[in-house]
């Protein structure tokens, strides 16, 4: 029981880590809370299903899920951030929240409002260990697998080559990182198809798990997500994901061991409000000192 | 400056009186009944938000009911037209819909498609404007307390809920029951009635856990449930919630027999993304697949040709709701008093629902519960309660 409810806890939180992740390195560099993003999890799911329907192949699914909503990701920097970043963050806030409002509400119209199937078949079997009353879904292996992966690929992106080190150079300061000779267009861009992309990857193992894609599936993530880049410390990845699994790990086990005696978001909040009350700053955030 | 200010402001707001005025007193001049004119219906439903998928469903069944009504004939030559409006799922636009309707658009009845919250907030306006309203599948007690006006088309919650615990005790049997409901007016109502009759019976219910209707994971609460072996799970929730409680309870091996409720009763939510996890789960619901009365079997032949997909129990019914309001019309007259009176007198009427015995002095109707069992994807008939113990709503 315990081990099934760590083992849950943790694909809860690698998820939340995935989710949040696409807004994080938004809000690393550009110091606006990204709510489109939650939007692009839904797009790339619907993507993902559509090519599905239309191919039957998974890859090919997989693989146009994530690259459309990376380029949509680009469109959304170039088209929508791009023209307001001299303006005050909370027009970026705004503008967001709108486009996601717009984008849930079309993909309702073009898809229709009913929860779809997203199966890929049988990819993973599950495992059973009756003597230790454990269970193991497929797609758990899928789930713990592509965030470790991605996660591994992100961190050696941003600590191990030059785009990494560009990045923490715009995000330290963008005004002088542009002084420095850096692009910083092309880092805010590339920026954004990697937060679009993970947005994706994030929609479309979602939907495999729970087996369903459906126009409000972003709504959750929404404020799941932030919830999660505050707790983590504003912006900074890694932090991200220590709180991804520390809000997935305490839902799980209070959820398990107490019931679900409230629903298990307001669960999460709790959490975040009491670590809040003792770190203020957010668990791996730098206190400011000026 | 200040004063040109404050004056182009004064200006303003006279204005802005003189067209709300206007605007009031274009709402009073209703329509004569006596012409030709067509009978207008009001009709909401959460085309947009969380349940936009049982919007679609119980919209798509108010036009085919218009539709059909229309060409039979129409209301003793008559037209009928849908004024239809979309709540999002929320209690305040619901009201000032309710406003609307009775106020502006001059309709002689109203049918609610949407959820306990909408309907509930509603009922008090359509009460006082003396506009009768049908309540197609909302069921909070307090729904139809408010008065005359207000009716309902589907079971009272402590019916169906009552329905639910005689299902589990007495069909099959169960000793301990653990419950999962959705956390709203729908699902504790429910899971409240069932509680208190299955503890009438001696029952025990060993959890209870509660979640909200956009919930995904199951498995902590599932895993919990697991170790407490009951004999039963019942959960009164909907189809997104139950879908993922089906397959992750399959998953885990929980082997315990699931009893739903109306609420997963969805040939495209609940079924297709549940796949072969929802087989052998039973559920209380209105709607009976293989009934032989011809007015349920034409109306899912209609409504699969008008729909491109089977019906489910919020199409079936909504359906009705117009089908009792165009036999109180034809019968009784067409002002929102005589449809009122005229759907109190209906006696065994035949609808997509069943055999709808007649309305009690609340409103609320009186038909057997069905219970469907899934079987290979498909709902069949396990059963239909008629026993007057469980199935009489009460009256007040």
């Amino acid at each position: 029981m315990l081990l099934q409810q760590i083992v849950n806890g943790i694909v809860v939180g690698s998820v939340y880590a995935l989710t949040a992740m696409g807004a994080t390195l938004v809000y690393g560099i550009m110091r606006i809370l990204d709510i489109s993003n939650a939007g692009a999890y839904a797009i790339g799911a619907y993507v993902s299903f559509f090519f599905l329907l239309q191919t039957g192949s998974p890859i090919v699914a997989l693989v146009m899920g994530v690259t459309l909503t990376a380029a949509f990701g680009f469109l959304v920097q170039k088209f929508l951030y791009a023209p307001l970043m001299n303006k005050s963050p909370n027009v970026s806030l705004i503008a967001g929240i709108g486009l996601f409002i717009f984008l849930q509400d079309f993909l309702r119209l073009v898809a229709g409002p009913q929860a779809r199937e997203l199966n890929f078949g049988k990819l993973l079997p599950s495992i059973q260990f009756p003597e230790i009353g454990l269970t193991l879904y497929g797609a758990w292996f899928l789930i713990l697998g592509a965030t470790t992966v991605l996660l591994l690929i992100l961190w050696l992106l941003l600590n191990r080559s030059p785009i990494g080190l560009a990045w923490r150079a715009t995000a330290q300061d963008l005004e002088i990182a542009k002084a420095m000779g850096i692009n910083t267009n092309r880092v805010v861009a590339f920026n954004f198809i990697l937060g679009y992309g993970f947005a994706a990857v994030a929609g479309i193992l979602v939907g495999i798990l729970y087996n369903s894609v459906y126009p409000t599936m972003g709504d959750v993530p929404a404020y799941k997500m932030l919830a999660v880049i505050v707790l983590g410390g504003l912006g900074n990845p890694l932090g991200t994901v220590l709180a991804a699994l520390v809000i997935g790990m305490a839902e799980t086990l209070i959820g398990g061991y107490v019931g679900f005696f409230l629903p298990r978001d307001a669960i999460a909040f709790v959490v975040l409000i009491l670590i809040l009350l003792w770190r203020p700053q957010g668990l791996l955030g730098r206190r400011r000192t000026s | 400056m200040k004063n040109k200010l404050t004056l182009s402001m004064l200006v303003m707001v006279l204005v802005f009186g003189l067209i709300v005025a206007g605007c009031g007193a274009g709402g009073d001049k209703k329509p004569a009944a006596e012409n030709k004119a067509p009978i207008k219906i009001g009709f909401f439903a959460p085309v947009t938000g969380p349940a936009a998928a049982d919007g679609d469903s119980v919209t798509k069944a108010a036009k085919l009911a218009v539709e059909k009504i229309n060409k039979t004939g129409g209301i003793n030559g008559r037209q009928v037209e849908l004024v239809a409006y979309d709540d999002n799922l929320k209690p305040q636009e619901a009201v000032s819909i309710a406003q609307k309707l009775t106020t502006k658009d001059g309709v002689v009845a109203a049918v609610s498609g949407s959820y306990s919250h909408t309907t509930r907030a509603a009922a008090p306006i359509f009460e006082n404007a003396k506009i009768p309203m049908i309540a197609a599948y909302a069921l909070h007690p307090d729904i139809t307390k408010g008065g005359d006006y207000v009716f309902r088309q589907s079971f009272v919650g402590t019916a169906q809920g009552k329905a639910g615990g005689y299902v589990a005790v007495d069909m099959l049997k169960a000793k301990t029951v653990a419950i999962l409901n959705v956390d709203n007016d729908f699902g504790t109502t429910l899971a409240d009635s069932f509680t208190q009759y299955v503890e009438s019976k001696g029952g025990k219910i060993v959890s209870r856990d509660k979640f909200t209707m956009v919930e995904k994971e199951f498995n902590p609460v599932l895993t919990k449930i697991k170790q407490l072996k009951p004999d039963l799970i019942y959960m009164p929730t909907y189809s997104g919630t139950g879908a993922q409680i089906a397959r992750q309870a399959k998953e885990l091996n929980l082997n315990i027999q699931m009893l739903g409720t109306e609420g997963i009763d969805s040939t495209m939510e609940f079924l297709k993304v549940s796949g072969p996890t929802a087989d052998g789960i039973i559920i209380t619901t209105n709607l009976n697949r293989e009934s032989k009365l011809k007015a349920t079997q034409e109306f899912i032949k209609d409504y699969t040709a008008f729909a491109g997909f089977a019906p489910d129990m919020v199409a079936a019914s909504t359906y009705d709701c117009f089908m009792v309001l165009a036999e109180s019309m034809r019968k009784n007259g067409v002002e929102p008093d005589k449809i009122k009176d005229g759907i109190y007198k209906i006696k065994d009427f035949e609808a997509a629902t069943g055999l709808i015995k007649g309305y009690n002095k609340l409103g609320e109707v009186t038909k057997n519960v069905q219970v469907q069992i899934v079987k290979n994807g498909a709902f069949t008939y396990y059963g239909e309660i008629s026993d007057p113990a469980i199935i009489t709503p009460p009256d007040k």
